[in-house]
């Protein structure tokens, strides 16, 4: 399966929070909270992934309710990626 | 026997499906405790539910078995009729939990959580009240849903759909077995056991402020009523009797 790298995922992520009026952080230890970035929208961004990659990404809601920061959501849909 | 106006007995063989952990060995402590017999299963016995065994020879029939291989389910009540004699009950305690969002939980998983709480507790139902019916006998059946069956809860969407189709189930029972079984519904609301061992002490936290009684339930709170629809001349029929301190309410 073709995965995508940390930067085309932040990528994705900026486009997400625009198309909502929000900013992408340049600091990747930004709060998700604090940035707006609720976990709808990271199902909504791992849903944009898999549609990129063609491959469905399933995970548990614990594995996403550890979620903290943009950092966070990268690693997850890395990792995610790499499973 | 379906003509009479008597009460339908007290349980006197019970299957419990999972019966080795959780509020499954609790009903199945009960019910002995009560001096019938019980026929308990789950996938992996446990020290607890083998020791129940040991001590209750007479009384008390176990064995590994996936409620979704329906030949072993078959072949598990020929054999616990066989020992304990004819069975007249069943909780259908077994079942899988979830904590996925409906969107990021795989066909596989849905099909899976669908086929272990919804499809095997029919069979499992069907195959007891056929024994109950062919042998000119009458007898009770709890189906054990949960409180997600009338609420919503975010992570639950296939498993809230397996208990509401089982208290369904359980309504269009107790008026098909008209006279001849008694079928009801216990809900509990969450409570400590492997199975909620996802939640996180937030959520539970969040769960016990948001119930009126001020405390989560516990399966001490659940065994009574179940022993109730087992043993007890109440009429219950039907029903869905929801133990949650009050939280759906
Ligand atoms: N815990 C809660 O918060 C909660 C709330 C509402 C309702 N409930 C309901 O209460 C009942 C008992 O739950 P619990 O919390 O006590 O869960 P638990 O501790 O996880 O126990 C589940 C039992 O079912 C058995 N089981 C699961 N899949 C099986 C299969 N395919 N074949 C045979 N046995 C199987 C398990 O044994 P094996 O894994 O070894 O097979 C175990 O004995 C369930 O119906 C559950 O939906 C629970």
């Amino acid at each position: 399966m073709s995965t995508l790298s940390r930067d085309q995922i932040r990528a994705m992520m900026a486009e997400v929070l625009v198309a909502q009026g929000k900013q992408m952080p340049g600091d990747d230890q930004a709060n998700l909270e604090e940035i707006g970035f609720r976990s709808l929208d990271f199902s909504e961004l791992a849903l944009r992934v898999e549609d990129e990659i063609d491959e469905e990404l399933n995970f548990d809601a614990p594995q996403l309710r550890q979620i903290a920061t943009v950092s966070d959501v990268l690693d997850f849909l890395e990792q995610l990626q790499a499973a | 026997m379906s003509d009479t106006n008597e009460p339908i007995g007290a349980a006197t063989v019970v299957v419990v499906s999972g019966g080795s952990r959780g509020l499954g060995l609790a009903i199945v402590s009960d019910i002995l405790a009560s001096g019938a017999s019980v026929a308990a299963f789950a996938r992996t016995l446990t020290p607890e539910l083998t020791a129940l065994a040991s001590a209750h020879p007479d009384r008390v029939h176990v064995a590994s078995v996936d409620a979704t291989d329906r030949h072993a389910v078959a072949a598990f009540l020929k054999a616990a009729e066989a020992r304990l004699g004819p069975i007249d009950a069943l909780v259908n305690n077994a079942a899988v939990g979830q904590d996925s969002l409906h969107v990021h939980t795989s066909p596989d998983d849905i099909a899976r959580i669908i086929e272990t709480n919804l499809t095997a507790p029919l069979l499992l139902a069907r195959a007891v009240l056929r024994r109950i019916l062919a042998k000119g006998n009458r007898g009770r059946i709890v189906m054990v849903t949960s409180v997600c069956a009338q609420r919503g809860y975010s992570g639950l969407v296939a498993y809230s759909a397996t208990k509401g189709g089982l208290d369904s189930a359980m309504r269009t029972l107790a008026r098909e077995m008209h006279g001849r079984a008694l079928v009801n519904s216990v809900a509990p609301g969450f409570f400590a056991s492997e199975m909620s061992s996802v939640l996180g002490q937030t959520q539970l936290d969040t769960i016990t402020r948001r119930t009126p009684s001020g405390r989560l339930v516990e399966p001490e709170n659940i065994v009574p009523i179940v022993h109730t629809l087992l043993f007890d001349d109440t009429n219950l029929n039907g029903q869905v009797i929801t133990v949650d301190g009050g939280a759906s309410i």
